[in-house]
């Protein structure tokens, strides 16, 4: 369960990225984070793996207080966050591979079986010939396989997806959030920022809609109502 | 950090200093010669020291006799000396001996002396103090008297170079802690830069694990043992240099002026100075990359 108890992002001079937000979002949920740029979507995602400190409020994740957690206890909750980023973040000089890898190896495990999950992994994600390619030499729908593989790595609770669509053809972003579905089945959250309306519509899953960093909308299709 | 993060850091600190051999190359020869210059001046406080500590244990007065005594004057004055409670025994030397003598300790270049006659030099007692009499200020109350005496006309005793020598070493000492500190001071910045373009060039690698969920210790280790190894290279290759420094001024003039010849050889530092190197190299890599990394990972506070 990850609540949010109005929570508020004030940049300076006096920039406001969030406004009081209110949330509750359930274990193994997915949800599209939409809304034009600049509406607060990245901003949400960054408070929710601290890579960024609320300016008021309250954010839990599975009984947590993540602004109360010390540098050890944010490298613990990383390790339980699943990260995609839309520019993926990966090494270069390293393989698929050793980038997959390495999500393990920081949290302690050993190389064999960090490296024998990483190569699981792509396997499943149909990279079994890919797993040594350094990522420049992948394509963008192969490079978006290894970001999901890497982030799947610690078996994580949530997976945070910023813009994971952003650089793919229809097509692929399709097949991205049909593993998305997949993952989800495992009980992971997954909470997918998009500025893609039609891309979140077309999934019939919870749509939060952000403005100028307000929730202007909550819309949960399986409750065939407003989420609240 | 677990026991399985050795090998990660391992493979990290190998690959960053594979990467950048030549800067780490540098600032290790950097920090190596610092540290020589700081050991040199432990070296020379060291040997200095042995030499006063010789001194010390074997006291003796040098009273130069006037020219002209006769046999019989020589041996009373000798017989009345001896009679002093503080002395433990005099020898008597003669012109012939002491050219003797000196022409032994110039050795190989004992032929500058050709030309002067033989009896420039004065005859002289070397007067032996008892062990309980060698504090300082009884054997400088001791010569005083015997500056009293006829028939003596200079009296000399090493206290006085060991008092000189004393503040030498004592010079020796603040120097190799002033100019050391000051040449530590530089290697530390100098040390902090280069672990600085480390972390710089690694600074896409340092987020990635940061967002992956890498403890600080896990990203700040590599860097420390980076620093920690330079020192400890740069420190080893000083020890190295100042043996070599050792050997050369074995051959060379101080022995053959017989200064340290007469009381054994030019002595290597002991093991607890180079310990000491050792350890303040490590020190000094490892503290610069620690203050370093304090600067950079504040900035990127993840």
């Amino acid at each position: 369960m990850i609540q949010l108890f109005h929570v508020s992002k004030i940049y300076p001079p006096n920039i406001a990225a969030l406004k009081d937000i209110n949330l509750q979002i359930a274990k193994g949920e997915l949800i599209f984070l939409a809304g034009p740029s600049g509406a607060g979507k990245t901003t949400l995602l960054k408070l929710l793996f601290r890579e960024e400190d609320p300016s008021q409020g309250q954010l839990i994740i599975y009984g947590k207080d993540v602004s109360k957690l010390n540098s050890r206890g944010v490298a613990r909750l990383r390790q339980q966050i699943g990260l995609v980023f839309q520019e993926f973040k990966f090494l270069p000089h390293m393989t698929a591979l050793d980038n997959v890898a390495l999500a393990a190896l920081v949290t302690g495990v050993t190389r064999r079986e960090s490296y024998t999950k990483a190569y699981q992994l792509l396997r499943d994600l149909g990279l079994r010939e890919k797993y040594d390619a350094r990522p420049p030499a992948l394509s963008g729908g192969e490079q978006q396989r290894v970001a999901i593989a890497r982030a799947l790595m610690n078996d994580p609770m949530v997976v945070l997806a910023d813009e994971p669509t952003g650089n793919l053809d229809a097509n692929l972003a399709d097949e991205t959030m049909r593993l998305f579905r997949k993952i989800r089945e495992r009980g992971t959250t997954i909470i997918v920022a998009s500025h893609d309306l039609d891309l979140s519509q077309r999934y019939g899953t919870r749509v939060i809609s952000l403005q100028e960093g307000d929730v202007v909308d909550d819309f949960s299709p399986l409750k065939e109502g407003r989420a609240g | 950090m677990k026991g399985s993060h050795f090998g990660l850091v391992g493979r990290r600190v190998c690959s960053s200093l594979w990467a950048r051999l030549w800067t780490h190359v540098l600032t290790a020869g950097t920090m190596a010669i610092a540290l020589f210059v700081f050991g040199a001046l432990m070296l020379a406080q060291e040997n200095l020291q042995n030499l006063l500590t010789g001194w010390g244990d074997q006291i003796q007065i040098n009273a130069y006799l006037e020219k002209g005594l006769g046999p019989e004057e020589v041996s009373l004055l000798r017989d009345k000396i001896q009679s002093f409670p503080e002395v433990e025994r005099v020898r008597h030397i003669s012109r012939e001996q002491a050219w003797k003598d000196f022409r032994a300790a110039l050795g190989a270049h004992s032929n500058v002396l050709e030309g002067l006659p033989e009896d420039v030099l004065p005859a002289s007692f070397e007067i032996f103090v008892k062990p309980t009499y060698r504090d300082g200020p009884i054997v400088e109350i001791l010569a005083n008297r015997l500056r009293k005496e006829k028939g003596l006309n200079i009296v000399e005793y090493p206290q006085e170079w060991v008092d000189r020598l004393s503040l030498v070493v004592l010079a020796l000492q603040w120097a190799k802690w002033v100019l050391g500190g000051i040449l530590f001071i530089a290697v530390f910045f100098i040390v902090r830069s280069t672990v600085g373009l480390a972390i710089l060039a690694q600074k896409d690698e340092i987020e990635v694990m940061q967002l992956l969920g890498a403890t600080e210790a896990l990203i700040q280790a590599p860097f420390v043992v980076e620093g920690l190894i330079q020192g400890f290279i740069g420190a080893g290759l000083s020890v190295l240099g100042l043996w070599f420094l050792v050997l050369f001024l074995r051959d060379q003039t101080l022995t053959s002026i017989g200064l340290f010849g007469s009381l054994g050889q030019l002595q290597f530092i002991d093991w607890r100075s180079i310990a000491l190197i050792l350890a303040l190299g490590s020190l000094l890599g490892a503290s610069g990359s620690v203050f370093s990394l304090r600067r950079f990972m504040k900035r990127w506070k993840g």
